[in-house]
């Protein structure tokens, strides 16, 4: 019952959210045309379709007790043949580690949040110096000589070479960028 | 003799220095995020795509272009070497190539994945400037329903072409296209699920989703993993012997199929490189001259996929610059360098801009030339990036990837957009749903609604007009075929398990 819960939660999350989504689409504000379709048509159209695999989807779990789908691409079915003939493509990996994960995604939704604030250099120096430690580098040294020098070739690059503005900061820490802009030579 | 005149002008376009100098770094980029096994092709191009934001049109487009048929060649030599696929491309060079290289002959097997890769890209390069204008005029008198019935094409083939379950890549196409509709309509300039937000008004740009699904969802799925890569061999012994002429005439059917195949994969919107290699190898084993011995480390089965998978990039870039209609990830981005730089591909651009697209037609041969004696020469120090520690690598993709996304609207929603998609990514890539279908509904949903929306308007919402006119109705009948095989192919399956 768990496995048959666990395989058909996507296809009840998305078909549900779709559901929710096609309410939205039924609310979506027009001049409408008399004899035509509206803005509304399309989403609905796409929405439609969504739910009716989603309910095949998990209807078909439910019946098949939790076996995984049987029609697959083409592609699908000439790897699965040469991999039973030839051996294995791509090495499954066993260990994962969600912890590890969810450290990087947090730690790159706070860069993002904080890149503004500090701007680009002051956020993405430590951003790249936690990045690599966090995955196992552990050369210090070279770690943070990689993160600084990395951090201020890309500053260079990008706003002296290729003229894009990168996020300065806000006071007081927008003067470290004015420094450093003034020492690379950026107007 | 005027395809002629404007490929010479094109050629001397291409020696221009800034143009031969970014063909050199596209070329060398596109060779090294080939080799790096955390590093897609479509990832690295959308990397290299915020780079290109200063560059001059021409140049921008060259430099995309030799990285993506760079990225279709160097992963092959890490499958050879080290039974490391470089890409997805270069899984079927694990089955032949590793073979051959642990009989001792993998400067043979680097010798034919180069000789492949020359072939397979130049015949496609001359493929693409003979159809590519021939093209363009047929496209000129398509109207509304055909576009509708090409792209309509293009998202069946990514579907049914496609790896994983068919539900799952029906839904995956689903949610993009959905993506697609949010912001304000073309047609009526009514708001769709914008919620409120006053960015979402200008709806998700596609270079968002695909930064964040490819580029931030493959780092988070290699950082759940924590990096570990496989082991590698020492690399001190990379060298490549040339097969002889006598050898290459041997194997020439197998070249023709596999380029053949290459182009027409590539042709179709929707399916890429991957399909064509994964296609190529398994037609050879299943049709080929030594059939039997495909799997034991035979050139046949480096031909195949490598032809392919390097001549699917010519014939890609057919329906992106006639019909500007994006078939793949990577061709999908270079229409974005294109639309950035204020062109729109289409059947148009030859009479508008034909000194810019035979430049790009041209630097395809150039590239592909480069690219070889590139590998020939230099294979052995560009393999020693896989020295570089992954976790490093992958750091400063994530940086690229925010970079890109900012620097494309100053906006940092945007960023905050990527990050999203980047855990859709990871999420679609973990729970088995293809990102490839939902990155091309995006890009393709918006061309797909207008054009559906305006034959609706246009012929009396007669539905039956996309079946009735006879070009979209032979393509969406070719469509409904692709979509309807692999569910046939799976009830004979089933019929026949049955009967066991």
């Amino acid at each position: 019952m768990r496995t048959i819960l666990l395989r058909a939660l996507p296809y009840l999350l998305v078909g549900g959210f779709s559901v929710y989504l096609y309410g939205v689409a039924g609310r979506i504000e027009y001049h409408h045309r008399a004899g035509t379709i509206g803005p509304d048509f399309w989403p609905k159209l796409v929405l439609a379709m969504t739910i009716a695999v989603c309910l095949y989807e998990t209807l078909r779990i439910v019946l098949s007790r939790g076996q995984r789908s049987g029609a697959s691409g083409v592609l699908q079915n000439i790897v699965e043949r040469s991999e039973a003939r030839y051996g294995e493509g791509y090495q499954h990996v066993e260990a994962r580690s969600p912890l590890l994960l969810v450290a990087g995604i947090a730690l790159t939704a706070v860069y993002v949040w904080v890149i503004q604030r500090l701007g680009f250099f002051l956020a993405t120096a430590p951003y790249v110096a936690v990045f690599i430690a966090l995955g196992g580098y552990r050369r210090w040294t070279l770690n943070a000589a990689t993160s600084l020098l990395g951090t201020l070739a890309m500053m260079y690059f990008f706003m002296k070479v290729v003229y894009v503005s990168l996020p300065i900061g806000g006071e007081p820490f927008a003067q470290v960028t004015f420094a450093l802009m003034r020492l690379m030579g950026i107007r | 003799m005027d395809i002629l005149q404007s490929l010479a002008a094109g050629f001397v376009q291409v020696f221009v220095p800034a143009n031969f100098v970014a063909l050199t770094i596209g070329l060398l980029l596109g060779l090294l995020v080939a080799v790096l096994p955390g590093l897609t092709l479509v990832m690295g191009v959308v990397l290299a795509l915020p780079f290109t934001y200063s560059m001059d049109i021409t140049a921008a487009i060259i430099l995309l272009t030799a990285m993506y048929v760079a990225g279709t060649y160097a992963g092959a030599w890490t499958s050879i070497l080290f039974h490391v696929p470089g890409e997805p491309i270069d899984v079927p060079m694990l089955w032949d190539g590793y073979a051959m290289a642990r009989k001792g002959e993998a400067a043979k097997a680097l010798g034919w994945t180069l000789v492949s890769a020359l072939v397979g890209g130049l015949a496609a390069a001359t493929v693409m400037v003979l159809l590519a204008h021939p093209v363009a005029r047929i496209a000129l008198s398509f109207s509304t329903p055909e576009y509708f019935a090409i792209i309509f094409f293009g998202l069946a083939t990514v579907v049914s072409l496609g790896g994983g379950s068919l539900s799952n890549a029906l839904i995956s196409l689903f949610l993009g296209l959905l993506i697609a509709t949010v912001g304000v309509d073309d047609t009526y300039g009514a708001q769709r699920f914008t919620f409120g937000v006053p960015i979402l008004s200008d709806g998700i740009d596609y270079l968002v989703v695909m930064v964040g699904t490819f580029g931030l969802g493959e780092v988070f799925m290699r950082m759940e993993q924590r990096f570990r890569s496989a082991p590698l061999q020492s690399i001190n012994t990379v060298a490549t012997r040339l097969p002889t002429l006598r050898e290459v005439a041997a194997a020439k059917s197998t070249f023709a199929r596999g380029t053949a195949l290459g182009i027409l994969i590539g042709l179709v919107p929707g399916a890429g490189a991957t399909v064509a290699s994964f296609l190529s190898y398994g037609i050879e084993a299943q049709y080929g001259r030594r059939r039997k011995e495909m799997g034991s480390g035979i050139a046949e089965g480096i031909i195949a996929p490598q032809t392919a998978a390097t001549s699917s990039v010519g014939g890609a870039m057919i329906p992106l610059i006639t019909m500007g209609i994006p078939g793949s990830g990577a061709t999908a981005i270079i229409l974005g360098a294109f639309l950035l730089h204020g062109l729109q591909p289409g059947p148009q651009v030859f009479e508008t801009s034909s000194h810019i697209v035979y430049a790009v037609f041209a630097s395809l041969f150039v590239g592909v030339i480069g690219m070889c004696l590139i590998g020939y020469f230099a294979a052995r120090y560009l393999v020693r990036i896989l020295e570089l520690p992954e976790v490093m690598v992958s750091a400063y993709v994530v940086m690229c990837c925010i970079l890109g996304a900012f620097a494309a609207r100053n906006n940092i929603t945007d960023v905050w957009l990527i990050v999203v998609f980047g855990v859709v990514g990871y999420a679609c890539e973990r729970l088995r749903f293809p990102v490839a279908p939902m990155v091309l509904g995006v890009i393709l949903g918006p061309l797909a609604e207008t054009n559906f929306m305006t034959t609706m308007i246009s012929f009396d919402n007669d539905w039956t007009t996309f079946f009735t006119r006879p070009i979209s109705g032979t393509i969406m009948a070719l469509a409904i075929v692709s979509l309807a095989y692999p569910l046939a192919q799976h009830l004979r399956r089933r019929a026949a398990g049955a009967a066991r």
